[in-house]
């Protein structure tokens, strides 16, 4: 828990990796949502983006309710990444593997966030993996291992419910793997 | 970075005369910034640099931010938003009927009244309407 008694998990990563969409898919209620009409197509085409945030939240079945937050994944809005990953206790990063910049986003991102959120449990979703083969994603891993990061890597769609749900899983996995006691009721 | 351009050159020239002419008129101006709704800087006083950029990113996202508000509160269409400090204060006001939608930043200090410098901005956003929606 965080100095305010609650789980804060945040989901980075660049422009179109699926951010917006997990919380929206994941969350119990409406989610805050502050999208705008995206006018740079260029970066990635479609309709909106991200300016603030994402705010959703998830009763886990054990009662616990996670605060999700999602950060803009423009570079522009790098202020934000700052604001929203203060706090949080785990950051789940998603990558998009169909963008020719996918490996420098995912050593970008984690850099940047592994800076914000020191020691929390870091997880990453790599989306739209069309090869199913099992060392798809050894070139991710291998990118981290060259800077010494071993951290946990998934091939998702957060379009899929049951995908976001894993990734929230293991990083609770993580957090509860360091308690050293069970906890009873709340400090 | 490569700002994508909504605005034709003449308009967003025209846009750049009225915030100059805006912030000679007032000297508590510091700084205005007409943003794209998705933070990209589409005018700037003084001329666009990083420090107008970066207002420019975070005017959006306080926009968008106050939105999410009133929405939540039933209150509709969010017109404008002010944060005022002992030294200043920031107003980001919303142009109606512009594609794409944008918003304009004011940054002042506070020797002057701040409704004064409301009624101004407004009024500089009704010239910026017209501007851009040629
Ligand atoms: N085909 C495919 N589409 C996906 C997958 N994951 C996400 N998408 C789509 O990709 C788009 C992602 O958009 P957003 O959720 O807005 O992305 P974001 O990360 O929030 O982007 P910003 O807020 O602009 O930084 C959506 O249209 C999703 O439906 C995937 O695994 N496969
Ligand atoms: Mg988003």
């Amino acid at each position: 828990m965080n100095a305010a008694g609650e789980l804060k998990i945040v989901f980075t990563g660049p422009m179109g990796a699926g951010k917006t969409t997990a919380i929206t898919a994941i969350s119990d209620t409406p989610p805050v949502s502050t999208e705008v009409a995206n006018n740079d197509q260029q970066a990635f085409a479609k309709a909106s983006t991200t300016v603030a945030l994402d705010f959703g939240q998830l009763a886990l079945s054990d009662g616990t309710v996670v605060r999700l937050y999602g950060t803009p994944g423009q570079e522009r809005f790098a202020f934000m990444w700052e604001i929203l990953g203060r706090g949080a206790m785990g950051v789940i990063l998603l990558i998009d593997a169909n963008s020719p910049n996918a490996l420098n986003d995912l050593e970008h991102y984690t850099r940047t966030f592994r800076g914000i959120s020191p020691g929390q449990p870091f997880v990453v979703g790599i989306g739209r993996l069309h090869d199913a083969a099992d060392d798809a994603l050894a070139p991710f891993r291998e990118r981290l291992a060259t800077h010494g990061i071993v951290v946990p890597i998934f091939s998702v769609d957060v379009r899929k419910h049951e995908d976001t749900q894993l990734l929230i899983a293991t990083v609770m996995a993580i957090l509860e793997a360091r308690m050293p006691e069970p906890e009873h009721g709340h400090a | 970075m490569a700002t994508p351009s909504p605005f034709k050159p003449a308009a967003v020239e025209a846009a750049q005369r009225h915030l100059e002419a805006f912030a000679l008129g007032n000297s508590d101006v510091a700084l205005t910034v007409l943003t794209s709704g998705d933070g990209f800087e589409i005018a700037a006083y003084p001329a666009k640099g990083p420090v107008t950029a970066r207002v420019a990113a975070m005017s959006s996202s306080m926009q968008a931010l106050a939105q999410a508000l009133t929405r939540e509160a039933g209150l509709g269409r969010n017109r404008s938003l002010i944060v005022e400090t002992d030294t200043g204060s920031a107003i980001v006001l919303d142009l109606d009927d512009t594609l794409p939608r944008t918003s304009l930043a004011v940054i002042a200090s506070n020797r002057e009244l701040l409704g004064k410098l409301i009624w101004a901005s407004r009024n500089l956003c009704k010239q910026l309407e017209k501007t851009l929606g040629q």
